[in-house]
């Protein structure tokens, strides 16, 4: 299990678990970034700026300050 | 068959991006009332339709997840429908707008929608993009699921909505949908929930035309060069497209003015009507030009899907300031007119971004601060050349136009420390399949934007061009026979009520180094920067309406050059603008936010005049 932001860009992972619960979290979870769910790591912004997250249909950009309470299992 | 005489309400629900506007739009036309809450970035809209004989109301909701709001549109937008909004009519029918391309997150939607247990119809929208990529729905099956009438569309192309028309009158169409969660169900379980449907009713492969975009305009290094080229080509053309626009109009007005100025005899009531009413109107409509170009731009990069794509580029370095990725294209628009830099800010769904961006959005360079900057420049910056090849008069004016941003960021990011601190709404930017936007619905939304400002910031700015033509024309001052017209202008001027104020308040502005003249320039100019002009043109009895030269010279003669630097510099900070302030009013409902604005840019503009001031007459 490791931090969302140490994933490299182009891994598969599935989420892990959220460290905290408020509505960053939540509002990922509706969107579908639920426990278990399998995303691709796609890109990340020039400048260590935000990365893009795809799964499903969904294509989503968090800023990676946000998101040090997503842990992650990379998938092989 | 619905023969009730009283028209049912039907309310639109679906998530953001769910082509649920479009829709909306293809059906209703331009027969649509924008519903106003102030501080609400995307309104609810009324629509309504016809139908034999029969009229029906549509209500269009701001775009939501789900029933657990993250920020004031989304709040309003749960309100509405929980019937907590009073001057609403009550949620009695629902239309599901199911986005086929994305329909994990419709249906999560719907599984809230469901717990209503209100009629309801589901409209599938972007049938096309599943075809595109071959993918199947089967909506027969969808229908038994959800035991709700499914009925796809493609609103772009006005494909199934005839069939939609004819089934929102026939309010026994509307079904009761089926528990498709259990009661009380969490995120995780409707998920779950969800997940199954599809896996029942859908079949499409990847979306390859975004991902093969995205390589392109997401590239590390083509990206930010296509960014920048799509910055080049907005400012570029509200810059030189809206110019001739706005001339046009001017000059327009103007027209109208010295038309009825020769043909109506010389009364009170005529100056009134020329000087004060057209005047006034013409200062309302001069900004539709910039204000349509503006959202016409802003609403085709948001529609096509690139306008988030920018964000994300964009987004580290604004984070610096507080900001976020979407600030750039009201502060970017804002170099043109804050204006419409103001109103685009909607884009920016934290409602605490949105607010720290409004308020630093006046300090950005408008080009109303143009003629002053460069009449000052001319008249007292010596035109010489430094370091071999650049002018001064050019490195002033550039570092004008530096010092503003600069500030400007720096004040969002005490802003957000301070007042705005923290994100009401998490930060988190959704992609966007690209697509083609639709032309008529992009209209509409343009049409609907810009009759807002006129209806209510251009009230506000009307009642205030008319007070302050009052203020210089009263009381009438004796004009001596054998003056010129710009001579008796000049004692007019002086002698009125602006004169009066100008004078009585010299004394703020002496450590400045104002004079009288300079401080009647400075508070006329409150109307707006560029009356700075023709205000000092009046004082001086110059004829500025040629050319400036006349004005310069004496300019040049009269004002020293630590005066000079120390009004320019007033004017990069202070807010002389009374359609920004009634446009704060009006995009965040409040006076108080105008006031707020008001005074620190004023206390800034003031206290940077007087060390600039100070520090040039030390050199």
């Amino acid at each position: 299990m490791i931090p969302l932001t140490t994933l490299a860009v182009g891994t598969r992972a599935a989420i892990a678990s959220f460290s905290s619960n408020n509505e960053f979290t939540e509002r990922l979870q509706e969107m579908g970034l639920t426990r278990g769910t399998e995303f691709t790591l796609v890109r990340k912004a020039p400048f260590n700026g935000p990365i893009e997250l795809s799964f499903g249909s969904v294509r989503l950009a968090v800023r990676t300050t946000q998101s040090d309470s997503i842990m992650v299992v990379p998938v092989l | 068959m619905h023969d009730s005489i009283h028209p049912h309400h039907i309310t639109f629900v679906g998530t953001p991006n769910c082509g649920k506007t479009t829709l909306f739009n293809a059906l209703t036309g331009l027969h649509q009332k924008v519903g106003n809450f102030p501080g609400i970035t995307v309104e609810p809209v009324i629509g309504k339709i016809q139908i034999q004989h029969s009229t029906v109301h549509l209500i269009d909701l701001p775009g939501i997840y789900s029933f657990l709001p993250k920020s004031v549109d989304e709040q309003l937008s749960v309100d509405i429908i929980h019937n907590k909004i009073s001057d609403l009519p009550k949620t009695e029918y629902i239309v599901a707008v199911l986005d086929g391309s994305s329909l994990e997150k419709s249906l999560f939607l719907f599984s809230f929608i469901a717990e209503l247990g209100l009629p309801t119809i589901a409209v599938l929208t972007m049938v096309d993009e599943i075809k595109a990529r071959n993918g199947i729905l089967d909506d027969i099956t969808l229908e038994t699921i959800l035991g709700v009438p499914v009925i796809p569309v493609v609103g772009k192309k006005g494909i199934g909505l005839q069939d939609l028309r004819d089934s929102l009158h026939q309010t026994d169409k509307f079904l009761v949908p089926n528990t498709i969660v259990q009661a009380s169900a969490n995120i995780e379980q409707r998920h779950t929930a969800v997940r199954e449907i599809i896996s029942q009713v859908l079949t499409i492969r990847e979306d390859k035309i975004t991902e093969k975009l995205d390589s392109f305009i997401l590239h590390p290094i083509g990206g930010p060069v296509i960014f920048l080229i799509v910055l080049g080509l907005f400012f570029q053309s509200i810059f030189t497209w809206a110019e001739p626009l706005m001339s046009g109009i001017e000059s327009l007005f103007s027209y109208t003015q010295d038309y009825l100025r020769s043909t109506l005899p010389d009364s009170l009531l005529r100056d009134f009507i020329t000087d004060g009413v057209i005047a006034g109107v013409g200062s309302v409509i001069v900004f539709l030009p910039q204000i349509i170009l503006l959202n016409i731009i802003i609403v085709f990069l948001e529609d096509c899907g690139y306008l988030s794509r920018a964000a994300f580029l964009i987004d580290r370095i604004m984070g610096i300031f507080g900001l976020q990725g979407r600030s750039f294209i009201p502060l970017l628009g804002s170099y043109a007119c804050a204006i419409p830099g103001i109103m685009s800010a909607r884009i920016i769904p934290s409602e605490k971004d949105r607010m720290a961006t409004i308020m630093i959005a006046p300090l950005m360079t408008c080009s109303a601060r143009l003629p002053v900057y460069t009449l000052l420049i001319a008249a007292c910056i010596p035109s010489i050349i430094v370091g071999g090849i650049f002018s001064l008069q050019a490195i002033v004016l550039a570092g004008l136009y530096f010092l503003a941003a600069i500030s400007g960021l720096c004040i969002a990011l005490v802003f957000k420390k301070t007042l705005f601190r923290g994100a009401t709404l998490p930060f988190l930017l959704e992609f966007p399949p690209y697509r083609v936007p639709s032309l008529p619905s992009l209209l509409i939304i343009v049409w609907n934007r810009s009759k807002e400002f006129i209806k209510n910031a251009g009230s506000i700015i009307l009642l205030f061009s008319i007070i302050l033509w009052a203020l210089t024309e009263f009381p009438k001052a004796e004009i001596p026979t054998g003056m010129t017209s710009l001579q008796a202008e000049r004692i007019q001027l002086e002698q009125s009520y602006a004169g009066t104020i100008g004078k009585t308040l010299q004394p703020i502005f002496q450590p400045l180094g104002f004079d009288w003249k300079l401080t009647i320039g400075v508070i006329g100019s409150f109307a707006a920067r560029e009356v700075f002009v023709s205000v000092m043109g009046q004082l001086y009895s110059a004829d500025v309406s040629d050319s400036d030269a006349q004005l310069r010279t004496i300019l040049q003669q009269t004002i020293p050059f630590a005066t000079a630097i120390s009004v320019m510099l007033f004017y990069v900070y202070a807010l002389q603008c009374i359609s920004t302030i009634a446009i704060i009013k009006k995009e965040t409902g409040s006076w108080k936010w105008s006031m707020i604005a008001f005074a620190y840019t004023f206390m800034l503009a003031y206290s940077t005049a007087l060390i600039g001031y100070n520090l040039v007459k030390l050199i």
